[in-house]
């Protein structure tokens, strides 16, 4: 048996964000398993400082290229609870239609670039192209349709323009609606079951591990929580979302520039999993079928199921958002004007399920509309003290394998929460062929 | 030609918005109407949803090749070594060379793409561009131009 091990795995070395995976054992004793997080995207703070009320979700969403969307609606609804500016049910329809269409393309993104490749042994995607290039077409079509809605929607897809504090400047059409209804019934539908087959023939792949875990994601009375709810921990029920400060504990650790939090133990998971865990009873049939083949239970403690869970959520994002549509089009659309009159100046609180997990903004606004305090607490963030907590589980329980076969569990690990450190500046490296 | 212009990167952190930039001054200038311009900011991946194989494809992006900051440079990607450096921990390391490796395995990489790489001076969250690679802006618009209409028309 092997009693010292020594692990890093330096991954990330773009400019903007950095992360290792740092483990060592020394005589049978587990001295370090984490991830050292060296920079991460916390700057959002300082640049929304003094901003009107119309640039703080412009800010927001250009901070990063995949969750722009979830930043953006969270930050609108932090300004519009601060600003007292309702929004009509159509605004609330059509930003639940813009989060299935970011969860979809985020969710699929994941489990066939990231995910897929481990479980069929390819170091990355790019072998899959020539070996499954239709499976490849397939999640590139899938993106790009989900892509679509928000274009549809939101005037642009990664960088949505037309949603503004109090509504939308622009309506979709009733055609482009019709259009994207049928696109998600001819195409999506047939996609996604077509994924679950995929994903079904490489579940057999996924470690079998278990860590009793706290769970955290919004919850609601109505729907599949994504865009509102209460905030629900799987140890101690729900909460409002004003209480969001306790339910996160933000605190800074040595090893990670960016803060870990916790609440009722040492670390909690958010995301997919978490979601599933505490709404699978509010997910379509469709879903349901796809949880039961992939093997995906109630109270599921296996942080690698993440990936799963969000396979099958995807099959509840594609079929809400024509249910979504349908409803639209039945109260029919109107051409209304975004709320834009503020009736105060205080404190607003928004809490939404982007793909990674649950996502807080907090602003505070001045008299005359400008932040004065904001903070965002971010799902990766979230989920970093989980991370390592699962890993000092994990190593001890396989340490007679090898080091490569360790390895690549802690990465898979990693990679099933889809962390998102580094997610800013995409420069261009070159070298000139001389 | 019939020429699509895409722009690449990300206008809150720096010289790292020169597409974005240069898109502005051709819409500004209106010197190439018609033009088909698109900004895919930082999903380099979304490159595959608009390369057309059969299509002209001129490409902005702010690039790290180690000359003066402020240097443009139009170079088509086989003249380069573009580094692969997908991360492996989350789709957000997705960049150029891996959109180009994989249009061409699956068959969607056009014959014609030319990428105007821009050298950035100052990388650190913040709108606005430095001032020598603001002063490049109108050299990257007039390649395009040079490009689209090689007759000077």
């Amino acid at each position: 048996m092997s009693t010292n091990l020594e692990i890093k795995v330096e991954h990330l070395t773009r400019v903007e964000g950095h992360g290792d995976i740092v483990v060592n054992m020394r005589d049978g004793v587990l001295e370090k398993a984490q991830l050292e997080i060296v920079e991460a995207p916390r700057y959002f703070e300082a640049m929304l400082k003094g901003r009107s009320f119309h640039e703080a979700a412009i800010i927001t969403s250009r901070i990063c290229g995949i969750c722009s969307l979830g930043h953006q609606i969270t930050s609108l609804k932090a300004t519009e609870q601060a600003l007292g500016l309702e929004v009509s049910e159509q605004t609330v329809l059509l930003r639940k239609l813009l989060i299935h269409g970011a969860a979809l393309q985020s969710n699929i993104l994941h489990a066939y670039f990231l995910a897929a490749p481990d479980f069929l042994g390819v170091g990355s995607v790019f072998p899959l192209v020539g070996s499954h290039p239709e499976v490849v077409v397939r999640a590139l079509r899938m993106k790009r349709l989900a892509n679509d809605i928000g274009d549809v929607v939101s005037g642009r897809a990664v960088h949505p323009i037309t949603p503004v504090p109090g509504g939308f400047t622009r309506i979709p059409t009733e055609k482009e609606l019709l259009g994207l209804k049928q696109r998600l019934l001819d195409d999506m539908v047939p996609d996604f079951l077509a994924t679950v087959d995929t994903m079904e023939a490489l579940a057999g792949m996924i470690p079998d591990f278990t860590r009793e875990t706290e769970f955290i994601s919004l919850r609601g009375d109505d729907d599949y929580a994504l865009y509102d709810g209460d905030i629900c921990s799987t140890d101690t029920g729900r909460v409002p979302d004003s209480d969001y400060m306790a339910m996160t504990n933000e605190h800074v650790v040595s090893h990670s520039t960016s803060k870990h939090c916790k609440v009722n133990r040492s670390s909690y998971m958010v995301g997919a999993l978490a979601r599933w865990n505490n709404n699978h009873d509010k997910l379509c049939d469709v879903s349901l079928q796809a949880a039961e083949r992939l093997g995906l239970k109630p109270n599921c403690h296996n942080p690698y199921m993440n990936t799963i869970a969000q396979v099958v959520e995807a099959g509840h994002c594609a079929l809400d958002a024509v249910a979504i549509i349908d409803t639209l089009l039945e109260n029919g659309l109107k051409d209304e004007a975004p709320n834009q009159e503020p009736t105060k100046f205080g404190t607003g609180i928004g809490a939404t399920e982007v793909p990674r997990g649950i996502l807080y903004h907090e602003y505070t606004y001045d008299r005359k509309g400008r932040i004065a305090k904001a903070n965002c607490v971010i799902p990766t963030g979230q989920n970093l003290a989980n991370i390592d907590d699962d890993m000092k589980k994990l190593v001890p329980e396989v340490i007679n394998e090898s080091k490569a076969d360790i390895t690549l569990k802690l990465e898979m690990l990693v990679r099933a929460y889809d962390p998102c450190i580094s997610c800013s500046v995409h420069l261009l490296d070159v070298d000139f062929i001389e | 030609m019939d020429v699509k212009v895409i722009a690449v990167g990300n206008s809150f952190y720096g010289d790292d918005g020169v597409g974005a930039a240069v898109l502005d001054a051709i819409r500004e200038s209106d010197s190439l109407p018609g033009i088909e311009l698109i900004d895919i900011h930082t999903d380099a991946l979304a490159l595959l949803d608009h390369l057309e194989p059969g299509r002209a494809h001129i490409i902005v992006d702010a690039a790290q090749m180690g000359l003066e900051p402020g240097d443009v440079v139009a170079f088509r990607p086989d003249e380069v070594k573009l580094r692969i450096r997908q991360d492996n921990l989350s789709v957000h390391g997705f960049g150029l060379p891996e959109a180009f490796a994989m249009a061409r395995q699956i068959g969607r990489m056009p014959e014609k793409v030319l990428i105007v790489g821009v050298e950035p001076a100052r990388i650190v969250i913040d709108t606005g561009l430095s001032d020598v690679v603001a002063a490049a802006v109108p050299r990257v618009v007039s390649i395009i131009q040079a490009e689209v209409d090689p007759d000077g028309g």
